[in-house]
């Protein structure tokens, strides 16, 4: 149960600001959506969490541990793109061992990790499928697994929701919340559906032109939004009456 | 006058000139491209003995075993190397990049063959520190600047395509090093281009000539490759010249039709 803790952070490509000096701080065991319209900047603000984008400027935390200068592979952090990113010549039990391998584990703990990770996301007798073999709701809750199996300081979502039919989406979107809470990961979860996301989150940061313009719990937000902006994006997304 | 056509008959195929055009010039290429195989083929037709008589031509077989097992050695050295180098073009970027692939896969490819044999020859004959000039590791160099540039170029387009999807960020978020990205996603994903390019690689090797003629020369059993035999065979005894072609083209396409079919299968 980590803390992450992002100050000024700061991207642009070229002229345009993707990230304008964001401030956030995600609690241990929270479960963190960033929601904002397409452009708003919230897929850098995870890829640059992530490693994957160097900031401009800004620092980023997690536990009070300056994490700028390490390596993708040295933050420990747990990541499922948008569209799963499943390695399509592995099993399910080799996608969702593959971190644990990487990270030279004994075969018995792969072994029990693997089991207990499948077990969580309800996935057992699946373990010798590959990825072509998979509904989509199945091949997110391996991403989850695979992610999780590291034990991650922190699990990054992308989207986790676009990829699934809207028949099996909201059986997902229990199983995803059920599963995150279980584990006590701290969690960054990016969304675009204003109603998914005030399901989901503990608490909501609102993006738009790559600055959080609030942040708060889903009660609060629909409360109080701060502000014409937050109003108008809740309006328009959520219908609100 | 427009004519309609009516729900349930079927359409009037109507004369599309372009599309006609398109066809003539894919089979004037295409005819192009096959006549002198065909043409191989009934040269030799009247006179299959001479095949029989090639097959067993101390001289030609040799030549046989020296192209075909410097072939695969030369295959296997360039997918060896083309893996780290396309890996570093991939993932580093650096200030002469365009230039430096354009001198590892295109320039090799429109380099003359005889200038590569002349420099090495230079570089690494009579009179150089290393004289490997007319051995065995000649001809492997020779045919290795020749034909490695066909695997790293299939390589490098794979190892892109797959940094594109991300799997490697995924790998590496995962905890995965560079040895675990290379080794557990992108060779197991790169199979089937590796094997294309091998397999590029091999049939470019089994035809060159002049590179491999200059640094390496013709020595039977050593370093005589099988389109020298043809070149030096063609004057003095062009039947058999044209027999040793026929076996050598029956031997590539054979191998690139079992290196296709393997491919296929692995799809």
């Amino acid at each position: 149960m980590s803390e992450l803790r992002v100050e000024n952070l700061s991207k642009s490509y070229g002229k345009m600001k993707a990230l304008d000096k964001v401030n956030l701080t995600v609690k241990p065991s929270e479960f963190l959506v960033v929601m904002g319209p397409s452009g708003c900047g919230k897929t850098t603000l995870l890829l640059t969490v992530l490693g994957v984008l160097k900031p401009d400027e800004g620092r980023m935390y997690i536990d009070g541990k300056d994490i700028d200068s390490l390596r993708i592979s040295e933050r420990n952090i747990g990541y499922a793109p948008q569209d799963f990113g499943l390695f399509p010549h592995l099993s399910t039990h080799d996608n969702v061992a593959f971190g644990l391998r990487a990270k030279a584990r004994g075969k018995s703990e792969v072994e029990a990790c693997v089991a207990e990770m499948l077990s969580l996301v309800g996935l057992e007798g699946l373990e010798q499928r590959k990825p072509s073999e998979l509904s989509g709701g199945q091949k997110q809750r391996v991403a989850l697994a695979r992610a999780l199996a590291i034990n991650p300081y922190l699990l990054l979502l992308d989207e986790p929701l676009s990829n699934i039919d809207e028949i099996t989406k909201a059986e997902v979107k229990v199983n995803l919340k059920e599963t995150v809470k279980r584990t006590g990961v701290t969690t960054v979860c990016v969304m675009h559906d204003a109603e998914d996301a005030l399901e989901l989150g503990d608490r909501i940061a609102v993006m738009h032109a790559g600055r959080v313009i609030q942040c708060a719990t889903p009660t609060d937000l629909l409360k109080n939004p701060e502000g014409e902006l937050v109003r108008e994006l809740l309006h328009h997304l959520v219908k609100i009456q | 006058m427009q004519t309609e056509t009516k729900i349930g008959e079927p359409a009037k195929k109507s004369l599309d000139k372009f599309n006609l055009a398109l066809r003539m010039m894919a089979g004037a290429f295409i005819l192009f491209m096959l006549v002198s195989l065909f043409y191989l083929y009934v040269a030799v037709g009247s006179s299959w003995g001479l095949v029989a008589k090639a097959l067993f031509d101390s001289r030609i077989l040799g030549a046989l075993w020296i192209s075909v097992s410097s072939a695969f050695i030369v295959g296997a050295i360039a997918i060896v190397v083309a893996i780290p180098t396309a890996y570093v073009l991939t993932y580093n970027n650096f200030r002469g990049k365009t230039l430096m692939e354009t001198l590892l896969i295109e320039f090799p490819q429109t380099f003359p063959p005889a200038t590569v044999g002349l420099v090495y020859l230079l570089m690494l004959g009579p009179g150089s520190p290393i004289d490997i000039a007319y051995t065995y590791p000649a001809v492997i160099i020779a045919k290795l600047y020749v034909s490695a540039p066909f695997a790293l170029s299939f390589t490098l387009r794979r190892f892109r395509e797959i940094h594109r999807t991300g799997l490697d960020v995924i790998a590496e978020s995962l905890g995965g090093r560079t040895r675990h990205v290379l080794f557990w996603v992108l060779i197991p994903l790169s199979a089937i281009d590796l094997l294309g390019g091998f397999s590029l690689t091999w049939a470019r090797a089994m035809g060159e000539l002049a590179a491999t003629l200059i640094f390496a020369g013709a020595i039977q059993w050593k370093t005589e490759i099988f389109p020298v035999v043809v070149l030096t065979t063609s004057q003095s005894d062009p039947p058999l010249a044209l027999a040793a072609s026929l076996i050598a083209a029956v031997l590539s396409i054979v191998a690139l039709m079992i290196f296709k079919w393997i491919v296929g299968r692995r799809r």
